[in-house]
């Protein structure tokens, strides 16, 4: 190990103190905020009362949109993390391989990352529109469609496009961890990515679990909560029909759910720190 | 690995008559019917006819005689009669019938027919056939006298022969799914667009070309009507070029190059690039168009052009009278104060955290881990209710704080890594010299890991520009907005100014995107600093 000689035994504290301070404030103080109103009966004036028994918590199992929305969070992880995780090995593969060009392949495919969701979403929201969408327009101006195609015909297909949009800006965040690991190490190439490959997945699923700009600008959970994830529901429910109890009763549970893979993660990473 | 010249000589003959057979295919493939056309090439309307009737027989004995012409002429092409009915009852009560006729017949066009009809399909048609005959000859002349040689020491110049012709065999096979794109365009785009009202310039001219082609020049006036009722699919003829193309160049390969596999496996990987480029461009590409055109183009579903058809700039400035400049100036302070925040209070603990050694070390680096997992997303009510609280809600100052804390997980770790993969023995030097720790860490330390400050530093300033969720619960007040929420004021739920949205969206993606591709060397070096090096 790198260190050098403390001094004093509280110096080292001194140095953690700004950092702690600030996650302290307002990170942790949040989550206290969310587990104490989910126990806690909230009027519709946002006044926060005493113990409820479980009631808000009670409320979000008895809403018949909430089967939907887990199913759809779901599929949603599921589909988004595992193909991009596929499709972004493959792109890691292929940029690690030598081309021409590959120096500007690299910098295009760091685009989608560096650009906001939301400003995403918008586009895909405009490309994909039937009337006047830039799909239609340009795939018929060049001649590969002889007719209008509705690419947005239910909203079973809706939420496809929306899994689609975050497979997309996804890609770039795993092929680039994939490869900084294949770039690590020259020997032992596949499992310095896979290891790589198992951390990033993690992290994915964490990231990818509390995605909100793209359903909630393609579609906002449209038809009646029929794509909503959980983050995009939770928000409804909180920001615009004001129902603040089960809105946190609801963040709770995606902790407890988010616990599960930041656990696997918190081993994961652990053990490539005593790697 | 060197093979004997018989067994060279046998691959290469195999080959060379595949290629010659797959050339040969193709050149007759152009004699069969490539697309066949059905179209109406006569009608007739009968008013106040009923079905049975003695002007529906004259009219139908009429119809009968022009489609024996048509069947006459064209020897034994299927012809058949479609009779439409349309029964009315008009105002006294009394049911009023009309019959329709029309001639439908099968027409057929094979490749000679598109080369001489002057379309544009048939000028793309002409040059896939160019290609062909051209590389069928470069290969003839590139196999003279070295069909027993093997590649790796078959000279210059033949070799470069025989490439030339894969590559023209290969353009000829990109040319051919261009005719198609070309042929739907003749015959239904600008068809359906012309009888929009919507006719392209030069239309004119291609509907005459059409109905030469079609109708031997006789439609006439009635071009357009019958054109508009021609249905059409392609031949097997027509399908099958691609497959022979596609063995022209398998066998050329191995004329060329003797390993088909490695060649096949690079062309392959130069595929998946441009498409996965082009993919992710063509987002970029519609955002750019899209900022340029007028509100009436952007929702225009006749649009006819892949660029806009005037460059309209003064949408920039009609955003910047919206109030675009302020959104990007919050944009910009919110981002510089999270960055600062997040480096200020990152950099000691990272420093600590790599340097030395204390209880509760590796209890911090866990609750830094677990906290990259406290999306904001999910503590909204909590967030909302700290900054009410701290009297923070609807400012710029309580987003910094927020991006700040919630990048200081990626900021730790990314530091922390640049830390350690620095030795510590010149900030050990600096101790002996009476240095304190502080001054140890500023004069000796950072300057040489900058880079991996900058590194951090530009990925936390882009999560900061390009974060939304939080600011569009947090910020209400319309001067207070960043930009990722300032945009969304172009579209309101009935209403979408496609034009403003993304010329805003424009301003506020192209700096960042230039930003990140600046770290992007250090990205896939940075992001394994902070585990791999521990």
């Amino acid at each position: 190990m790198n260190t050098i000689p403390v001094r004093r035994k509280w110096e080292p504290y001194l140095w953690l103190l700004p950092s702690v301070v600030l996650m302290a404030v307002f990170v942790v103080f949040p989550i206290i905020i969310v587990f104490k109103q989910s126990l806690s009966e909230i009027s519709k004036a946002g006044v926060v009362g005493g113990w409820n028994n479980f009631e808000n918590f009670r409320a979000v199992f008895r809403d018949p949109a909430f089967g939907t929305v887990m199913l759809n969070t779901l599929v949603w992880v599921v589909a988004v993390v595992g193909l991009s995780t596929l499709l972004g090995f493959i792109t890691a593969m292929s940029l690690n391989a030598s081309f021409r060009g590959r120096k500007l392949a690299r910098s295009i495919v760091v685009f989608p990352w560096a650009t906001s969701l939301v400003i995403q979403a918008s586009i895909w929201n405009y490309i994909i529109k039937f009337e006047y969408g830039n799909l239609n327009n340009v795939l018929l101006n060049l001649g590969v469609l002889r007719s209008a195609v509705n690419w947005r015909v239910s909203y079973q297909i809706e939420f496809a496009w929306e899994c689609g949009v975050g497979i997309f800006v996804t890609i770039p965040f795993v092929a680039f961890t994939v490869l900084a690991g294949l770039q690590s190490i020259d020997n032992a190439y596949y499992e310095a990515a896979t290891v790589e490959l198992t951390v990033c997945t993690v992290l994915n699923i964490i990231y990818v679990f509390n995605s909100f700009p793209i359903i909630y600008t393609i579609t906002k959970g449209a038809p009646a909560n029929k794509t909503d994830t959980m983050v995009t529901f939770l928000y409804m429910r909180a920001f615009y029909d004001n129902q603040k109890g089960p809105a946190t009763a609801m963040s709770v549970i995606g902790f407890a759910i988010l616990c599960v893979a930041a656990g696997l993660y918190m081993v994961t990473a652990m053990r490539k720190e005593e790697a | 690995m060197k093979r004997d010249r018989e067994a060279v000589r046998r691959t290469n003959l195999r080959a060379a008559v595949a290629w010659a057979l797959a050339a040969a295919l193709i050149v007759g493939m152009l004699c069969l019917p490539l697309y066949s056309f059905s179209a109406t090439v006569f009608t007739k309307k009968s008013g106040n006819t009923f079905v049975g009737d003695e002007k529906y027989l004259a009219a139908r004995a009429e119809v009968e005689e022009a489609a024996d012409a048509r069947r006459a002429a064209n020897g034994g092409v299927p012809v058949e009669i479609v009779e439409n009915v349309t029964e009315r009852t008009n105002s006294k009560g009394e049911k009023t019938s009309m019959v329709a006729f029309e001639v439908r017949e099968e027409m057929r066009r094979n490749g000679w027919q598109f080369l001489g009809s002057g379309l544009t399909a048939g000028r793309l048609l002409g040059a896939a056939l160019a290609c062909v005959i051209a590389a069928f000859l470069l290969m003839l002349a590139g196999l003279r006298g070295g069909m027993d040689t093997d590649w790796p020491e078959l000279p210059a110049a033949p070799h470069r022969l025989r490439r030339a012709a894969v590559w023209l065999a290969l353009v000829a096979l990109l040319l051919v799914p261009v005719f198609r794109m070309a042929c739907n365009l003749a015959f239904t785009r600008q068809i359906k667009l012309a009888s929009d009202g919507f006719a392209r310039p030069g239309f004119d001219a291609l509907l005459a070309r059409l109905d030469a082609f079609l109708y031997g020049g006789s439609a006439g006036e009635d071009a357009l009507k019958l054109m508009a009722g021609v249905s059409y699919r392609a031949g097997w003829a027509l399908k099958a070029l691609i497959p022979l193309l596609a063995a022209m160049v398998l066998s050329g390969v191995v004329l060329a190059e003797g390993h088909p596999a490695e060649t096949l496996r690079k062309g392959l990987l130069y595929a998946f690039i441009i498409a996965l480029c082009a993919l992710i461009l063509y987002p970029y590409y519609v955002m750019f168009i899209t900022a340029f055109r007028s509100n009436a183009e952007t929702t225009d579903m006749n649009f006819l052009h892949l660029l806009p058809t005037a460059w309209v700039w003064s949408n920039m400035r009609d955003i910047v009278n919206r109030g675009v400049l302020r959104f990007l100036l919050n944009s910009l302070a919110l981002s510089f104060g999270a960055t600062a925040i997040a480096l200020v209070c990152g950099i000691p603990a990272a420093y600590a955290m790599a340097r030395m050694n204390f209880r509760g070390r590796k209890a911090f680096l866990g609750f830094v881990i677990m906290s990259q997992m406290f999306s904001p997303v999910v503590l909204l009510v909590g967030i909302s209710k700290l900054m009410n609280t701290l009297h923070l809600n609807d400012t710029v100052w309580g987003l910094m704080f927020i991006n700040a804390a919630f990048n200081q997980a990626f900021a730790i770790w990314l530091l922390r890594g640049t830390f350690v993969s620095i030795s510590s023995e010149m900030e050990q030097a600096a101790h002996i010299d009476g240095c304190n720790t502080v001054s140890a860490m500023l004069r000796v330390l950072l300057p040489m890991a900058a880079p991996g400050i900058v590194t951090t530093l530009i990925f936390v300033f882009i999560n900061a520009w390009n974060e939304y969720t939080i600011s569009t619960v947090l910020i209400s007040t319309n001067a207070n907005k960043p930009i990722t929420v300032g945009i969304t004021q172009f579209s309101s739920f009935n209403m979408i100014e496609w034009q403003y949205l993304f010329a805003a969206a424009l301003l506020a993606t192209v700096p960042v995107v230039i930003l990140f591709m600046c770290i992007e060397k250090h990205l896939a070096a940075g992001l394994t600093a902070g585990g791999v090096k521990g």
